[in-house]
C-alpha cells in the first residue's frame, strides 16, 4: 500500500512538472510544439547515461554513450540542461512563417523520426531495449527499495514539482510574462511594440524544455528504465490534452490536468476488473483520452480551470471627468521633452510651419522614393514624403492608394521594395518593426489589434517602453525587482484610462469590448508606448463623432509638446480640424499636399476622389 | 500510459512486410549483384507506391476541398482493414472483403468530416486545434479498433498467388493485383478530375468556394460527395495495406500516415497529381534506400523529404508557388 | 446610355431578358450586427443602377446581403417577384443573378479558358463551347490569353475575366462589387465604359457599387448615395452632379452628410 502511494506521488509529480514546461511554453506563450515529449525523453535519456557506470549488463551487454556513473545531484541537473539545449536547435523551425497546422506537422514527424532513430541505432542509446539498470539516486547510500526511501524520493517529486509550479508562475506573473501572453494573443502587434519575437520564443522553447528534462529525468531515477516505446507521439498527446483539459494559460490548470489525464487514466485502469483481452483497458483508457480532447475543444476550451483574469491589485477609479483634458497633463510625451504640467487648451489646428531647408532639422521621418511591388502591382509607387516633427500630417486618398502600405513600410511591419526611410537622419529601411518600435517609432492598426485575451489594463500596460521586468531575469528576481517601475506605469496608465472615459472596462479582456472601445484601447495603447512619431492607421473608424473630435485635440496638443504623427483616415472632417499637412495619395504616388481646405479647390484632388 | 509501465500500446511499424521483404532480399543478396538487388527493390516500392497513391490521392482531395488534414486518416484506413478482417474471417474472400472496407472507410470519413470536422470550421477554430481534434479522433478510431478487435496482429486468410519473375524483378500474384487496382484507381481518379460534373466542381470549391457557389455550384454537396469518394479510397488503401503486411494490428498505419503526408508534401498539399507523383518518389525511395542502408531505416528518407519540403517549400512540386 | 441605345445590342447576341430587383427596408451585417440599416433600393429590368459612397458606408455589405453573403437581418430582397431574401449564394446564381465580387473574383489555379468554363457550370455540356465563344466577342482580348493560368493575369485582366465569367450564364440580372477597385484609372475607366456597358447590352440588368463615382455616373441610369449604412441621396447623374452636397459628400464636411441626411 505504502509503495503504491509513493509511487503515485512520484508520477503526479513528474506528470506535473512536464505538464508545468508545456503550460508555460504552449498556454502562456503560445508556443505549440508538438515535439514536446522529446525534450523529456532526453533529459531521462541524459539522466540515465550520466548516472550508469560505464558499462552494464542486463542479459546482454547494454551499449550507450556517456556512462559517466556520476552521483546525485548531476544526473538530474544535466537532465534539465540537456532538455534545454536541445531546444535551441528547434528555435529555428518553430519561427518560421508556416501555416500553423503545418508546423505542428512537421514538429510531429520530428518526433517520431527521433523515436525512430533512437530505437534503430543501437550504439547511442541501446536502441530498442533502451536502458536499465539506471542507478537510483543516492542508491549507496540508501537501499532504494526500502519504504525511507520511497517516501524521500516522493517527497523530492513532490517539493520540484512544487518548486517548478512557483518558478512559472513567478515568470507568467510578472511583465515579461505579460509580454509572452501578448505574443501568444497577437504576435506581429507585439512585435510592432518592441518585442523581440524571436528571442521571446527560443526563450520559451529553452525554459519549456529544461522543465520536461527536469521530469524525464525525476521519471528515469525512480524507474530505472527508460525505452523508446515510453515516449511515442501519443504520448505528447496525453501531455497536450492534460493542459488543454485543465485550462489553458493557467498553471493550476496544468497540474490539475496532470493529475486527472496521465495520472489518472493510469490508476483508475487498476479499479477496472481486467474484462475482455488483456489489452481492452489500455485501449478504451485512449479512447476516453480521445473523446475527452475532442469534448472539451467543443464544450470547454479553456478547460476546467481557465485563464485567470488578471486585476492589477490596488485600483480605485475616480469619476469619469465630463471635460476630459485634450492635452493629456501626465502624459509623458517623446523622449526629447520633459513632462509638462501646464495643458494649453487650444482646439485650433496647429499652424502649418514654412517648408524651408534651412528647418531640414526638424525633418524626422522621411521616405526617399518609396516602392512596394508585390506580384506584379505596385501598390506604393514612389513616395517621398518628408514628416517635420511636431506636425500632425494626414495621409489621405481613395482606396487602393497606398495609404496603409505606406504607413506599414514606415513602421517596418511590410517590407520595402525599393526606397530608403530615414529616421532622425539614419536609414532604418532594414532595421525590423520591433527595433523601430523601440526607438519610438510606433504605429497603431487597422484591423483588430488588441491582446483578446488581457485585461484593456494589461493592454496598455505592454506597450510600455524599456520595462525593467520585461526580461527573463526580471521575471525570475520576482515583483522586488520590477515592482515599482510596474507601479508607476499602472498610474500612468489609469490616468490615460480616465482621460479617455474607460476607467470602468480596466479589467474587462480587450476583446469582448465593441469596435468603437477597442480603437480606443489602441490609441491609449500606442500613446503609452511614449512615442517620438506615432502611424496611426485609420484610428478614428468606429468612434463617435464627439469623442473623435476629443481624440483630435488631444493629438494635437501632444503635437504641440513635440510629438510626430501621421494619421491615415478617411473621416475627412477630422482632416479639415486637426491635420495640416495633409497628403493625398492616389494609385500609390503623392498627389498633392496642403491644408484640406486648398486640397477641396484643388482639381486633381477631386477627380482623383470621384473618377480615380 | 507508456512510458515503460505497459499499455497494450505496441507500435507494430510494418513490421510483417519487413519481415517478409528482409527473407525476400536475402533471397535477393544470394544473387550478389547490385544492380539485382537494385531492381528487386523497384519491385517492392512499386507495391508501397501502389498503397501509398491509393492512400495519398484521397488525403490530398480531402484537404483540398475542406482544408484540412486529416491526420485520422491513417486510423479510419486500419479500422477499414479490420472490418475487411472480419468478413474476411466470416469466409468471404479477401478481394470482396476490401470492397467492403472501402466502403465503411466511406461511411467513416464522411462522419468525419460532417460530424467532427465542419461543427469546428464552422466555429473559427485555428489550424492548430484542428490538428487537436483530428489526433483526438484518430485516438478514438485506433484504440477503439484496438479494444473491439484485440491487441495481437492478425492476417487476412489468402493466397498469395502465383509468383512472376523477370531476372531479379519478382512479385506475388497479390502484390500485382494491387499495382493493378492501384493504377485503374488512379486513372479513375483522373477521369474523375479531369471529365466530370462532379471534377469540375471540386476543382473549383478547391479553387475559391465562394466562387464555386457564385457559379452555382452546391459546394455542400460536392464536399460530401468528396468526402465520400476519398473514404472509399481510404478503405480500400486499409484493406491492400493490410494485405501488403502480411500481419496487422491496430496501430500499424501510425508510420505509414508519414509516408502519406511525405508524398502528400512533396506533390503539393491538395494537388492530386501532385499526391501521385510523391508516392512514386516516396515508394521507391523508402524501399531501394532499404536495399542499400539498414533496412530499419527506410522510413527515414520519408521524413526527411518531408521536412525539407515543409522548410523550403510548402505548396509542394506541383503546387504553385505562393 | 439611353434605352434605344440598348435596342440594338451587340452582334448575335441574344437579347436577355433583364429582370428587377427590389430591397424593402433591408438591414444587414454580419453575425447579428447590423452594417446597413434600412435600405431600399430598386433596379428596373434593363437599368443601369450605380450606388457610390464614401469608405465605410455599407456599399459592398449591401450587395453581399443580396447575393447571400451577409445575413439579411430585417427586411426584403425581391429578384423579379421572387424573395430571395437570405438565400444560399449558390440559389441566386441559379435564378439567373451573376455576382463579381471585389476580390477573390477568379478562380487563379485554373486556367482562363477553364474560369470561364466553370462560369458555365450550369449548363448543358453541349452548350458550354458555343457560350464561351460569345463570351469571347465580347471580350476579345481574352481570346489569346485561354491557355494562361488565371493567377498571372494583370488586374483589368482580371476583372475582364470575371465578368466573362459571370457572363457565361447570361444572366438576367448582373451585381458588381467595385469592379474598378486596385486598377489604374485608364484600365478602370475602360472596365467601366466598355466591359459594363457591354454587360449592359445585353439586356441585363446592371447593379454596381463604386468608389468612382464620376466615372461610374456616366454609364448610370440611375444612382443612389450611401452614407454611414443609409441612403442618403438618389437620382439621374444630372441630377447629381448638379448638386453641391453630392460632391461634397464625398469630400468629408460633416455638414454636407447632415444636411443630406436632414437632420
Amino acid at each position: 500500500m505504502i509503495y503504491y502511494l509513493t509511487t503515485l506521488l512520484v508520477y503526479g509529480g513528474v506528470d506535473a512538472i512536464a505538464c508545468l514546461g508545456l503550460s508555460q511554453q504552449f498556454g502562456v506563450a503560445g508556443v505549440t510544439n508538438f515535439g514536446f515529449i522529446i525534450f523529456q525523453a532526453a533529459g531521462a535519456y541524459a539522466a540515465g547515461v550520466l548516472s550508469l557506470p560505464s558499462d552494464s549488463a542486463n542479459g546482454a551487454f547494454q551499449s550507450y554513450v556517456g556512462g559517466l556513473h556520476l552521483p546525485f545531484p548531476f544526473p538530474l541537473i544535466g537532465a534539465a540542461i540537456v532538455g534545454g539545449l536541445l531546444a535551441l536547435p528547434f528555435a529555428s523551425i518553430v519561427g518560421k512563417r508556416l501555416r500553423g497546422d503545418f508546423a505542428a506537422i512537421g514538429l510531429l514527424v520530428t518526433a517520431v523520426m527521433a523515436n525512430l532513430l533512437v530505437t534503430n541505432y543501437r550504439p547511442f542509446l541501446n536502441g530498442a531495449a533502451g536502458l536499465s539498470l539506471v542507478p537510483s539516486p543516492l542508491g549507496g547510500l540508501m537501499n532504494p527499495q526500502s519504504v525511507g526511501y520511497q517516501w524521500g524520493y516522493s517527497a523530492v517529486a513532490v517539493v520540484l514539482a512544487a518548486l517548478t509550479y512557483l518558478f512559472v508562475t513567478r515568470i507568467t506573473n510578472s511583465p515579461y510574462g505579460r509580454t509572452l501572453r501578448a505574443m501568444r494573443d497577437n504576435d506581429i502587434v507585439a512585435d510592432s511594440l518592441g518585442k523581440n519575437l524571436r528571442s521571446l520564443r527560443t526563450s520559451s522553447l529553452v525554459v519549456g524544455g529544461a522543465i520536461a528534462g527536469l521530469s524525464g529525468g525525476m521519471l528515469v531515477g525512480f524507474i530505472n528504465l527508460w525505452d523508446p516505446q515510453a515516449w511515442g507521439y501519443a504520448e505528447t498527446i496525453v501531455l497536450f490534452a492534460a493542459v488543454i483539459i485543465g485550462g489553458l494559460g493557467n498553471h493550476r490548470g496544468a497540474v490539475l490536468g496532470a493529475i486527472v489525464v496521465p495520472l489518472g487514466f493510469e490508476e483508475a485502469s487498476r479499479y477496472i476488473p481486467a474484462i475482455g483481452n488483456p489489452g481492452l483497458i489500455p485501449a478504451l483508457q485512449w479512447v476516453a483520452i480521445g473523446l475527452l480532447i475532442v469534448l472539451f475543444l467543443w464544450f470547454r476550451p479553456q478547460g476546467i480551470l481557465p485563464e485567470r483574469r488578471r486585476i492589477i491589485a490596488g485600483q480605485a477609479f475616480t469619476e469619469q471627468s465630463t471635460a476630459p483634458d485634450p492635452t493629456g497633463a501626465g502624459q509623458r510625451v517623446g523622449r526629447v521633452l520633459d513632462v509638462d504640467a501646464a495643458p494649453p487648451p487650444s482646439t485650433a489646428p496647429v499652424r502649418l510651419r514654412v517648408r524651408s531647408d534651412a528647418d531640414a532639422r526638424d525633418i524626422i521621418l522621411e521616405t526617399v522614393g518609396l516602392v512596394r511591388a508585390f506580384e506584379g502591382v505596385r501598390a506604393v509607387d514612389g513616395v517621398s514624403i518628408a514628416f517635420q516633427r511636431g506636425q500632425l500630417t494626414g495621409l489621405i486618398g481613395p482606396n487602393g492608394a497606398g495609404k496603409s502600405t505606406t504607413l506599414a513600410m514606415l513602421a517596418g511591419t511590410l517590407p520595402v521594395t525599393e526606397g530608403r526611410i530615414l529616421y532622425r537622419g539614419e536609414d532604418v529601411t532594414q532595421i525590423p518593426a520591433f527595433r523601430r518600435a523601440r526607438s519610438g517609432l510606433v504605429r497603431t492598426f487597422q484591423l483588430a489589434s488588441e491582446f483578446k485575451k488581457l485585461t484593456v489594463m494589461e493592454n496598455l500596460l505592454t506597450a510600455v517602453p524599456d520595462q525593467r521586468g520585461d526580461t527573463f531575469r526580471a521575471a525570475v528576481l520576482g515583483r522586488r525587482y520590477w515592482g515599482r517601475q510596474e507601479h508607476e506605469a499602472t498610474e500612468r496608465a489609469k490616468q490615460m484610462l480616465e482621460e479617455f472615459g474607460l476607467s470602468a472596462l480596466a479589467d474587462r479582456y480587450a476583446g469582448d469590448l465593441s469596435g468603437g472601445q477597442r480603437r480606443l484601447v489602441e490609441i491609449m495603447r500606442s500613446l503609452m508606448a511614449e512615442p517620438e512619431v506615432l502611424l496611426l492607421d485609420e484610428p478614428m473608424a468606429g468612434v463617435h463623432p464627439r469623442l473623435a473630435h476629443q481624440i483630435g485635440e488631444r493629438l494635437v496638443g501632444l503635437c504641440g509638446k513635440g510629438m510626430t504623427i501621421v494619421m491615415v483616415e478617411h473621416e475627412l472632417a477630422i482632416m479639415d480640424e486637426f491635420c495640416d499637412p495633409v497628403v493625398v495619395m492616389a494609385e500609390g504616388r503623392v498627389l498633392a499636399q496642403g491644408t484640406m481646405a486648398s486640397l477641396r479647390a484643388t482639381e486633381e484632388v477631386v477627380e482623383a476622389y470621384l473618377v480615380g | 500510459m507508456g512510458r515503460g509501465r505497459g499499455a497494450g500500446h505496441v507500435p507494430a511499424p510494418l513490421r510483417g512486410t519487413a519481415e517478409r521483404r528482409d527473407a525476400d532480399r536475402t533471397d535477393a543478396r544470394k544473387a550478389t549483384h547490385h544492380l539485382s538487388i537494385f531492381i528487386a527493390s523497384i519491385a517492392f516500392g512499386l507495391v508501397t507506391s501502389a498503397v501509398l497513391a491509393l492512400a495519398s490521392v484521397g488525403f490530398t482531395l480531402q484537404f483540398a476541398v475542406t482544408n484540412v488534414l486529416n491526420l485520422a486518416y491513417g486510423a479510419v484506413m486500419i479500422a477499414s482493414a479490420f472490418i475487411a478482417y472480419a468478413v474476411n474471417q466470416a469466409g468471404v474472400n479477401v478481394w470482396i472483403a476490401a470492397v467492403v472496407a472501402a466502403l465503411t472507410g466511406a461511411v467513416f470519413s464522411l462522419f468525419l468530416n460532417n460530424v467532427v470536422y465542419t461543427p469546428f470550421q464552422r466555429r473559427g477554430t485555428s489550424p492548430i486545434a484542428m490538428v487537436i481534434v483530428a489526433l483526438g479522433m484518430t485516438l478514438i478510431l485506433e484504440f477503439g479498433t484496438q479494444a473491439i478487435a484485440g491487441g495481437t496482429n492478425v492476417s487476412f486468410t489468402m493466397g498469395q498467388g502465383p509468383t512472376f519473375q523477370a531476372g531479379s524483378f519478382q512479385l506475388t500474384g497479390v502484390q500485382l493485383a494491387i499495382i493493378i487496382l492501384s493504377v485503374v484507381s488512379m486513372l479513375g481518379i483522373h477521369v474523375l478530375i479531369r471529365f466530370t460534373r462532379l471534377g469540375k466542381a471540386m476543382r473549383a470549391t478547391a479553387a475559391n468556394r465562394n466562387l464555386a457557389r457564385n457559379c452555382g455550384i452546391r459546394t455542400d454537396r460536392v464536399v460530401t460527395l468528396t468526402w465520400l469518394i476519398t473514404g472509399a479510397l481510404c478503405g480500400l488503401a486499409g484493406a491492400v495495406f493490410a494485405m501488403d503486411a502480411g500481419t496487422f494490428g491496430a496501430t500499424s498505419t501510425d508510420l505509414f500516415l508519414v509516408l502519406i503526408l511525405a508524398a502528400v508534401f512533396l506533390g503539393g498539399p491538395g494537388e492530386p497529381y501532385g499526391a501521385m507523383l510523391g508516392a512514386l518518389v516516396i515508394g521507391l525511395a523508402t524501399e531501394v534506400s532499404a536495399a542499400f542502408i539498414v533496412p530499419d531505416y527506410k522510413d527515414v528518407i520519408a521524413f526527411v523529404i518531408l521536412l525539407a519540403m515543409l522548410a523550403v517549400r510548402p505548396t509542394g512540386l506541383l503546387g504553385a508557388r505562393t | 446610355m439611353s434605352a434605344d441605345q440598348r435596342e440594338a445590342g451587340p452582334d448575335d447576341q441574344p437579347k436577355v431578358q433583364g429582370v428587377s430587383l427590389r430591397t424593402v427596408e433591408v438591414t444587414a451585417g454580419y453575425g447579428g450586427s447590423p452594417i446597413i440599416h434600412g435600405v431600399s433600393v430598386h433596379v428596373e429590368p434593363a437599368e443601369v443602377v450605380s450606388i457610390v459612397g464614401p469608405n465605410g458606408s455599407g456599399k459592398s455589405t449591401l450587395l453581399k446581403s443580396l447575393v447571400g453573403i451577409v445575413d439579411v437581418l430585417s427586411g426584403q430582397v425581391l429578384v423579379g417577384d421572387r424573395d430571395v431574401t437570405n438565400w444560399a449564394p449558390e440559389a441566386v446564381a441559379r435564378i439567373g443573378v451573376g455576382y463579381v465580387p471585389q476580390v477573390d473574383d477568379i478562380f487563379s489555379p485554373l486556367t482562363v479558358r477553364e474560369n470561364l468554363e466553370m462560369g458555365g457550370y450550369l449548363l448543358r455540356p453541349r452548350e458550354v463551347s458555343g457560350r464561351v465563344e460569345r463570351v469571347l466577342t465580347v471580350f476579345p482580348q481574352l481570346r489569346r490569353m485561354l491557355g494562361r493560368r488565371a493567377g498571372k493575369l494583370s488586374g483589368g485582366e482580371r476583372k475582364m475575366l470575371a465578368m466573362g465569367r459571370v457572363l457565361m450564364l447570361q444572366p438576367a440580372l448582373v451585381v458588381l462589387d467595385e469592379p474598378t477597385a486596385n486598377l489604374a484609372p485608364i484600365v478602370a475607366l475602360s472596365v467601366l465604359r466598355d466591359h459594363v456597358r457591354q454587360l449592359a447590352l445585353t439586356g441585363a440588368s446592371v447593379l454596381i457599387v463604386e468608389q468612382r463615382a464620376k466615372a461610374v455616373l456616366e454609364i448610370s441610369d440611375r444612382t443612389y448615395v450611401l452614407g454611414g449604412g443609409q441612403l442618403r441621396m438618389e437620382g439621374t447623374p444630372a441630377e447629381l452632379a448638379a448638386s453641391p452636397d453630392f460632391i461634397e459628400s464625398f469630400l468629408g464636411g460633416q455638414g454636407a452628410t447632415a444636411r443630406a441626411a436632414g437632420t
